[in-house]
């Protein structure tokens, strides 16, 4: 037997409304179950969105002031998981987070590795980034040019993201999600090289 | 947060900047990179064949002052060492010489991993097959 209404007893179909007198019901705490689109890593934006909109409108306080104290508390709780769901939900990268935390794989659950392919190149990087913080603009075109190539690998990264998220949805278990997480990884470390390079190339000069 | 008395010697006056040549048989170099803070660390030893013993031990670092001073140390320590005793060489011993606080823990981490990479660099450059990966202590 499924979960039942607080407030006719009937049975719940829904996530949210009970089919039967249509009570809003203590929301789930999951985001997928929330917006009821399946726990898939793969997500339509344009339903995602589609799906915000009509919650919104369902789960408006106003529609709310006339109902029992506890439908009213449901109504708040629901509201902020709608908002905080659509958030994580409409970023590929929070979504995958948000997966990988509920499947023991968060960020600081356990010790990463800079990508060591990276590191020689990185290493010249910072070289060049201090001859420019020095003041000597001959730094520049290295600097630039390896923006550039990092910017390439962040692109790449994002298929491969996109790759692993169907490999995930289609049952790719564990081995998936080892790979996502170290996509993103790599994509995080990468963009803060980027961020830098890019602060030191539009800082007023020396 | 301070830092210690001996951090702060090492920043201000770090020993053994610099690099030696990458190409050269006897020299080993490691480079390693914290992912969380874009630390990146550059080590070099300078081997004497015949007797295995480092003679030579250089490093450039671009990361807090942590990290330049365990890589600063690292190289105090390398130099007189046999390759072998620089593995022995432990995170550790460096957290406890610099007094680093828990967040700073990954700092001496850092250079433990470039020794054991530049000495792995010259092993391999000597032809001897690169030893087993060290088990991870006290990281994140």
């Amino acid at each position: 037997m499924g979960p039942v209404c607080w407030q006719c007893s009937g049975l719940i179909d829904g996530p949210l409304f009970c089919g039967a007198c249509g009570a809003l019901q203590s929301p789930p705490s999951d985001y997928f179950a929330f917006f009821g689109l399946g726990s898939k890593l793969s997500v339509d934006p344009a339903a995602l969105q589609k799906r915000f909109y009509e919650l919104t409108r369902l789960l408006h306080p106003d529609r709310f002031t006339r109902k029992p104290e506890r439908e009213q508390s449901h109504s708040l709780e629901a509201s902020s998981i709608l908002n905080d769901g659509y958030r994580v939900l409409r970023d590929p990268v929070e979504r995958a987070e948000y997966v990988l935390r509920g499947n023991g794989r968060g960020v600081n659950e356990r010790r990463t590795q800079a990508p060591p392919e990276l590191l020689e190149e990185v290493f010249e990087l910072n070289m060049a980034l201090d001859e420019l913080r020095s003041g000597d603009q001959s730094a520049r075109p290295a600097i630039e040019q390896a923006c550039a190539g990092f910017e390439g690998m962040l692109a790449e990264a994002d298929s491969s993201l996109m790759a692993s998220f169907e490999a995930w949805d289609s049952g790719g278990g564990d081995t998936a999600l080892d790979r996502i997480r170290s996509i993103l990884d790599r994509r995080k470390y990468i963009q803060n090289l980027v961020r830098d390079a890019s602060a030191a190339l539009t800082a007023p000069v020396a | 947060m301070a830092y210690s008395d001996k951090v702060l010697d090492h920043y201000n006056n770090p020993r053994n900047v610099g690099s030696l040549d990458k190409g050269s048989a006897n020299v080993g170099t490691g480079i390693v990179g914290a992912p969380e803070c874009g630390d990146v660390m550059k080590l070099q030893v300078r081997v004497t064949e015949a007797t295995g013993i480092i003679e030579e031990a250089k490093f450039k670092t671009f990361g807090c002052g942590s990290a330049i001073a365990s890589s600063s140390l690292a190289t105090e320590w390398l130099k007189g060492k046999t390759v072998d005793e620089a593995l022995s060489i432990k995170n550790t011993d460096i957290v406890t010489e610099l007094s680093l606080p828990p967040v700073k823990i990954h700092c001496s981490v850092l250079a433990e991993d470039a020794i054991k990479a530049a000495i792995d660099d010259y092993k391999k450059k000597q032809g001897v097959p690169a030893a087993e990966p060290a088990v991870e202590v006290g990281a994140h």
